[in-house]
């Protein structure tokens, strides 16, 4: 056991790196045969949010021949002594330094956390390579929807799970102790774990490049590799286990209530999105499962909010019915229930409505682009019509607030389309007005990202606008968006620039990441850690171009670095989707009934779930 | 309405935890416990709960104390058991009772704090030896500390209430008690730096439990 209680008076919020909080498990460490640590790439406030973690952590314990105990990235200041005293990274549960596992699994949900990633490596003591553990060093594992691209952390990673997880958690465990059993060595481990459909060991394919630099073939070192790795999920959600005992932190997360997944999934097909890509296709919750759950749930906790969590929740088949069902249930307990973001039309707001009666405080919107021409190219089917009758049902509701989420740099745009995001905020801010909205009180918020092309959808091809481009389209946007009543947020364009060439990256990248890791970076997602000069030296000294990776045009006929892991939906589906963009023309959401063809449901033999269970009250 | 005094303990991986996020853990603990909470009325209702003062992050509570309020009177047996049922790990109920509505606030009675500090002592003094020193220590008229480096000094000396020791072993305990509340709160560090001066002790190495909260009358806060 690691002794950390002499530093812990010495840094911010010590409860992040002690563990003991409900629902937490710790188990006999001598009585199970595979020790695993979870490892979150960011802070304890942020992994704690995270659903992932207690659906993994849930699932693994229930086991009686393994355990998973958690572990975070700590925050610089604990970094910096835990450093000084040659105090290794350890787990939560029972401080043990993470070399005592068998197995560190990381989530990968964002590419900002990859030095993270390399730097809790380093921090536990282990060998960064992959080639370079041997023996009984852990083994590295890693999943979450940035394993879709794991190239850029091929170097570090043993095995990728690309998918999720309920699933294929226990055929890796079953796996790894039978290997263990039999004495396998390290790589007869990485060839049978190779074996299992959606693990994908890195070092078991060989990447090719032409002198252009770009890749001329991906192939497996052996013959028992699959060529392809399939995307694994859930037919059922029905039948997985949810965790109605999830760990509640006593620190506060970052999102502080009960989490209950109403379903997994979405098509509406907006064509910049990963998620709406690599999670089809929609598989909803029996309303009367979701019931069951909830009351496991908020017995368990104790939280007093119960947040509906999916991609895009409004657009639950039976939402009215288990809104109804579980507001009479929890009403006088004073559960509030919450959705996490709001479709952009009047029934949302309706929706919002019911659930929120007492404290309105904001609702938030996605029109992300200005103008319908743009919107139809990013195939984000809400009008300006729509937007404008949600907002002024919520103004007439009692809200005061209204947040606008929008993209810049997305493709095709022009100056105009942003222009008109300003306009389209104005509006909005008028028909506060209109509605009575006491001015002061009045407030239209417009947060504008910068696109970023992802893995696995229609615009992966597509090249990320220029930073000078996305820099002068926020000052535009700055300029148009004074006065009273506005409020204007924008993001990092240099964040978003290292974002697009990790999401379009190839394995070349792990020089950058340990050189990144070497020269300090961590936590590059907020704001006041990010060290840009830092990620600039870093490629420099790795010899890489990053702009090669945001801003070139991907071939259609090219291989593309995650030409080899295969999400269900056809690269023929992706690249029709991309020329209707260009053209655009927009398409329609398969949950009406109408195929898109997008060959998800053929690939992986699945059928959309929607409106299951008995149509009775539930 | 019925209230009721609940006196706990916060120990373990609880001591790092700030008060704010034990106040939502209280709360939290009642409704798993079905506890019918009152709450306060307006926009944003809270529970009704009154600790009687935070616990500084880092220290051991060795009988701390919140007043809960309830919608209805329940068997104070009934509280014990449902509550001991639903806490988190580090904070451990230990008794219960109930109190009149109209009894004082917890915070405003609290006059005095006990502490005892545990520390090891850096060459060897026998307890006649160290009980001289703090015996000629309290006899100071004034002991003056900075809190924070540019701030005036501040005279401590008037809410040290008592000062005792124990030695064992290389072992030093200091049992303080001290003035707590608004006015003239002295912390047990403020007292271990001071003491520095005097005896051999290294103020960062010690363990800081808060023992007892007293009331001006010298009765514990549980029975006020």
């Amino acid at each position: 056991m690691v002794n950390i209680e002499h530093l812990l008076p010495r840094v911010e919020r010590p409860a992040r790196y002690v563990g003991g909080e409900l629902n937490a498990i710790v188990k006999d460490w001598d009585k199970v045969k595979i020790k695993i640590a979870f490892a979150f790439p960011d802070a304890y406030e942020v992994g704690m949010s995270h659903l992932g973690l207690h659906i993994l952590y849930r699932i693994v314990n229930e086991r009686p021949d393994a355990l998973m105990e958690r572990v975070f990235a700590p925050w610089p200041d604990m970094e910096g002594l835990m450093r000084q005293e040659g105090i290794p990274l350890f787990s939560l549960e029972s401080r043990r330094p993470l070399h005592d596992f068998d197995v560190v699994a990381f989530t990968l949900q964002y590419e900002l956390s990859y030095a993270n990633v390399v730097n809790m490596l380093d921090l536990a003591g282990l060998p960064l390579s992959a080639g370079e553990r041997n023996g009984r060093v852990p083994l590295i594992i890693a999943g979450g929807p940035c394993a879709l691209n794991p190239e850029p952390l091929a170097d570090f990673i043993d095995v990728f799970f690309i998918g999720e997880g309920e699933e294929v958690i226990h055929e890796f465990i079953d796996c790894f102790i039978a290997a263990r059993e039999q004495g396998l060595g390290r790589r007869d481990l990485l060839l049978k774990l190779a074996a299992i459909p959606g693990a994908y060991v890195p070092a078991l394919y060989r990447v090719t490049y032409r002198d252009d630099g770009s890749i001329s073939s991906i192939t497996p070192v052996d013959g028992a590799v699959p060529p392809r790795v399939q995307r694994r999920l859930v037919q059922d959600l029905d039948t997985v286990p949810f965790p109605t005992r999830p760990v509640v932190p006593y620190l506060s997360p970052v999102h502080d209530r009960a989490v209950l997944e109403v379903f997994r999934g979405c098509t509406r097909g907006c064509r910049f999105c990963q998620a709406g890509m690599i999670y089809r296709p929609v598989r909803e919750r029996d309303p009367k499962t979701l019931l069951s759950l909830a009351e496991d749930l908020l017995r368990h906790t104790g939280y007093d909010e119960i947040s509906l969590a999916s991609l895009s929740t409004v657009d639950y088949s039976r939402l009215r019915e288990l809104i109804g069902a579980l507001d009479a249930r929890y009403r006088q307990d004073r559960v509030s229930i919450s959705l996490p973001s709001l479709r952009v039309d009047a029934f949302a707001v309706d929706i919002a409505r019911t659930i929120q009666e007492v404290r309105k405080s904001t609702l938030t919107f996605a029109p992300e682009a200005g103008t319908q021409r743009l919107r139809n190219v990013i195939n984000k089917q809400a009008t300006e019509e729509d937007l404008l009758q949600a907002v002024e049902a919520a103004f007439k509701a009692g809200w005061l607030r209204v947040k606008l989420y929008f993209m810049i740099g997305l493709p095709t745009e022009t100056d105009e389309d942003v222009e008109e995001i300003a306009t389209l905020a104005r509006k909005v801010l008028e028909v506060g007005k209109r509605c009575g909205v006491p001015r002061g009180r009045l407030s239209v918020a417009v947060s504008v990202a910068s696109f970023v092309p992802k893995a696995h959808t229609p615009f992966q091809w597509e090249p990320q606008a220029p930073m000078e481009v996305l820099t002068a389209r926020q000052a535009l946007l700055k300029r148009r968006l004074r006065g009273p009543g506005l409020v204007y947020h924008w993001h990092d364009t240099r964040m978003s620039f290292l974002e697009a060439v990790f999401a379009r990256g190839d394995r070349r990248l792990g020089a950058v990441l340990r050189q990144a890791q070497a020269r300090g970076c961590r936590f590059d997602g907020w704001q006041e850690q990010f060290r840009y000069e830092a990620w600039l030296d870093a490629f420099s000294a790795a010899g890489v171009r990053p702009e090669t990776y945001a801003y070139r045009r991907f071939d259609y006929g090219e291989i593309l670095p995650w030409e080899h892991i295969d999400s269900g939906v056809s690269k023929a589906f992706l690249a029709m989707e991309h020329t209707r963009a260009l053209r655009g023309e927009i398409t329609v959401d398969c949950r009406g009934g109408v195929c898109t063809g997008c060959g998800v449901c053929p690939a992986l033999e699945v059928e959309p779930r929607v409106g299951v269970g008995s149509g009775g009250p539930v | 309405m019925a209230r009721y005094r609940v006196a706990y303990r916060q120990d373990g991986p609880a001591r790092w935890v700030g008060h704010l996020d034990i106040m939502r853990a209280f709360a939290r603990a009642a409704r798993r416990a079905r506890l019918p909470l009152a709450y306060s009325r307006g926009f944003n209702p809270r529970p009704r709960m009154s600790f009687a003062a935070p616990l500084p992050v880092g220290m051991q509570g060795g009988q701390e104390y919140v007043d809960l309020e309830l919608e209805e009177a329940l068997p104070v047996e009934e509280v014990v058991h449902r509550l001991r049922e639903t806490m988190p790990p580090g904070l451990q109920v230990l008794r219960v009772r109930r109190v009149p509505s109209d009894s004082p606030a917890l915070m405003g009675i609290l006059d005095r704090v006990r502490y005892v500090c545990r520390g090891s002592l850096g060459s060897h003094l026998t307890l006649a030896e160290i009980e001289e020193r703090l015996a000629s220590f309290l006899a100071k008229g004034e002991i003056l500390v900075v809190r924070r480096t540019g701030e005036k000094p501040r005279d401590i000396r008037p809410g040290i209430k008592s000062i005792t020791a124990r030695v064992d072993n290389g072992t030093i305990s200091l049992v303080m008690e001290l003035k707590a509340g608004s006015h003239g709160n002295v912390r047990p560090e403020e007292v271990l730096h001071a003491l520095c001066e005097i005896m051999p002790i290294d103020p960062a190495s010690f363990t800081i439990a808060r023992t007892a909260l007293i009331a001006k009358d010298g009765k514990l806060l549980w029975d006020c």
